[in-house]
């Protein structure tokens, strides 16, 4: 699915369409700078709890993971204890705090920005497709009919 | 028949690890699934050695010397895992070429010609580390049949110095677990007692050490899955600095903590196989351009440290994880190891971290975060398996419904949610504060002190079974590592004595955790602290009779 957007809807506000597109090997986030101001708002938030519940059929849409129904059943309560013991870091003073993307240690060490080969095995890693026609990875109709 | 095992006071008698087993090794044993516990400590003890204790040095003596071959020593480490593995259930799979590529190295060697440092070394590989010419599913279904078209850097690494990948390590799905019960495999077990669990996530690679079926493995550290199980296997796991050792290859969990990390039966054994796999590769951005010192200078034997060898050594004790919510048997043992390091001239001195237990829900916030972007490759279309669908999002949706266990599914529907629209602030962008005001108080403290300990875990390992079914008990296991993971920085853990429980008693690890890229000071430290340390020796009951080190 590559990178993905996340939409959800309801709630305390409404919502956008928010992108976050984690690519490689670390995370980046894009915050459309239109939303920014509607994003903030709710970090005054402070407690946890005032957040409205995690709608987890939602959620699994979103993730693309189809749920049974009994699946649902058995994680909501799960998820709910979680995210509430998440929420404990509402209630810590963090305002002046930077936030740190990950444990920073020498700062990236990119390579020079020019072409170079790589090893490659295609065969390799065609034969690991589990669909596929020459030259195209073969998967069902995108669009639905609604 | 576990009960009828000597204390683990009597194993000291034994030491030396890697004389060829001509009783197990014989071709016309059964099956090795019919081989009972009993039959593994009927053996008749090897001679005892001198007390180094490192499975590579004593590898590598014995091929330069002739007086083994690549071969022998291959055949007494695969005998000792066929009578194990029906117990232990560390592999998920074993490779078949072990025999083929240690016979290499002895037509090397008979040809004087010179092998690497690693060669005839049987080496575990934690099964979402990537390996061309093995399965590496990362303990998932969704990656059933799924064979990499490359190998991990660390593995090329392996190879290049001579080392033998032995098999792929059990290990809860993708990294998410602290039992290894969350493979969709099997389930491993203990081998200082077989009703309870290894740890995980690397409890595959932590068992199969401690049973001495390989020399050392490969495992992955994202929140302590190293750590854990070396200190619920009595064995030695390395978490280096984030950055020393390339990821690539490693499947994704966490990138912005993951490691590949280390275990061995000895801190030498650890530091040689970190030395290996270290250093900068084009293949990850991420990891660091610095030098790789080498540790192996550190690894003398005990005789030539004098009476204080760490006089000066300043060590601070977390105090946080000293606190209620440790096993009393846990505090005990590792104010025990205090003590030790005391006796070795290191002053100790409480250090208070006052952020420490915001780590958890930080570490989980951003786990989970995580998780659910880099697990959105996993959806049956490249590889994997797939299900077949009429439209593109039911394909991916079944795909993954049926690929993915509970556990990983929670994690990533928690992840989707503490990075939804709106919530971002209040999760994700939260934990990263957290992550920053944690590395503030480590870096403060390892400024005025040169290692800090702790315990590795707040218990002992626990019964099988006893923790599955609740999210936050299992979570709350993590509280000694998590901190280390989100700071980036390099930790050892060793096992430091014994607290009650099981037929012989349990292994506890003591945790040392030393300033980003100063492994070279954890390794030197922990060298000296094992070689001093009296007591019982950390080989588990179900190979005590037939092998020690």
């Amino acid at each position: 699915m590559g990178s993905k957007a996340l939409v959800m809807t309801g709630g305390v506000i409404s919502m956008t369409n928010h992108i976050f597109s984690f690519k490689n090997s670390f995370s980046r986030t894009i915050i459309i700078p239109k939303y920014r101001r509607v994003i903030r708002s709710c970090s005054t938030v402070s407690s946890g709890s005032s957040l409205p519940p995690p709608d987890v059929s939602r959620l699994a849409e979103t993730a693309r993971i189809s749920l049974t129904p009994n699946e649902v059943i058995e994680f909501t309560p799960k998820i709910q204890q979680v995210i509430d013991w998440f929420g404990q870091l509402q209630d810590v003073e963090l305002q002046s705090v930077e936030p740190a993307l990950r444990a920073d240690m020498e700062g990236d060490s990119l390579r020079a920005d020019i072409p170079k080969t790589f090893e490659n095995s295609r065969e390799a890693m065609i034969s690991a497709i589990p669909s596929f026609e020459e030259p195209y990875i073969k998967v069902p109709k995108v669009l639905s009919k609604e | 028949m576990l009960s009828t095992i000597q204390s683990p006071r009597s194993l000291s008698r034994f030491h030396l690890p890697l004389r060829p087993l001509k009783a197990l090794s014989s071709p016309h044993r059964s099956a090795a699934t019919t081989t009972t516990a009993s039959a593994l400590i009927d053996q008749s003890a090897p001679p005892v050695s001198s007390p180094s204790s490192s499975q590579i040095l004593s590898i590598r003596r014995s091929l330069l010397s002739r007086e083994l071959t690549a071969t022998q020593l291959a055949e007494s480490y695969l005998s000792r895992l066929r009578l194990t593995e029906p117990h232990l259930n560390s592999f998920l799979h074993v490779s078949d070429s072990v025999l083929r590529e240690a016979q290499e190295i002895d037509d090397k060697l008979s040809r004087n010609e010179d092998v690497g440092p690693l060669s005839g070394v049987l080496v575990g590989v934690k099964d979402n580390i990537c390996t061309a010419d093995m399965p590496s599913t990362g303990g998932s279904r969704i990656l059933g049949n799924y064979r990499p078209p490359f190998d991990a850097t660390a593995v090329k690494r392996v190879k290049e110095l001579g080392g033998i990948v032995v098999g792929k390590t059990n290990m809860d799905e993708f990294g998410m677990g602290s039992t290894t019960e969350g493979s969709a495999y099997k389930v491993t077990s203990n081998p200082w007692d077989v009703s309870r669990v290894p740890g995980g996530s690397s409890g595959g690679s932590a068992a199969a050490v401690s049973a001495r079926q390989c020399a050392v493995s490969l495992g992955s550290d994202t929140g302590g899955s190293v750590r854990q199980p070396a200190s619920f296997c009595g064995v030695v796991g390395l978490k280096p600095t984030y950055g020393r050792v390339s990821r690539y290859g490693l499947m994704a969990y966490a990138s912005s903590l993951d490691v590949i990390g280390c275990l061995g039966s000895s801190v030498a054994d650890a530091g040689i196989l970190l030395g290996a796999i270290s250093g900068h590769d084009r293949l990850d951005a991420t990891s660091s351009d610095r030098g790789v010192p080498d540790f192996a200078t550190h690894f003398t034997s005990a005789d030539t440290f004098g009476g204080k060898p760490l006089e000066g050594l300043r060590v601070g004790l977390i105090r946080e994880t000293l606190d209620s919510g440790v096993d009393a048997g846990v505090t005990s043992v590792v104010h025990d190891a205090a003590s030790h390091l005391e006796e070795l001239g290191c002053t100790i001195k409480e250090v208070s971290l006052p952020s420490f237990s915001l780590g958890l829900p930080a570490y989980y916030i951003l786990a989970s975060s995580e998780s659910s972007s880099n697990l959105s490759c996993y959806d049956g279309v490249r590889y994997g398996s797939q299900v077949a669908a009429e439209e593109l999002n039911s394909l991916y949706g079944d795909s993954r419904a049926s690929g993915f266990g509970a556990e990983v599914k929670m994690r990533i529907l928690m992840g989707t949610y503490a990075l939804s629209a709106g919530y971002y602030d209040a999760y994700y962008k939260r934990a990263q504060q957290v992550r920053t005001v944690i590395r503030k108080s480590f870096k403060a403290a390892l400024d005025e002190n040169d290692i800090l300990i702790s315990p590795a875990a707040p218990s002992a390992a626990y019964r099988i079974g006893e923790k599955k079914n609740d999210p936050l008990a299992m979570y709350a296991g993590d509280i000694m590592t998590v901190n280390v993971n989100l700071a980036g920085l390099p930790a050892l853990v060793l096992p430091c004595g014994f607290v009650h429980g099981g037929p012989v008693g349990l292994p506890v690890g003591l945790q040392m955790i030393g300033a980003a890229f100063d492994e070279e000071k954890l390794l030197k430290v922990g060298h000296i602290f094992e070689q001093t340390l009296q007591g019982p020796k950390f080989v588990p009951p179900l190979v005590a009779g037939e092998v020690a080190c």
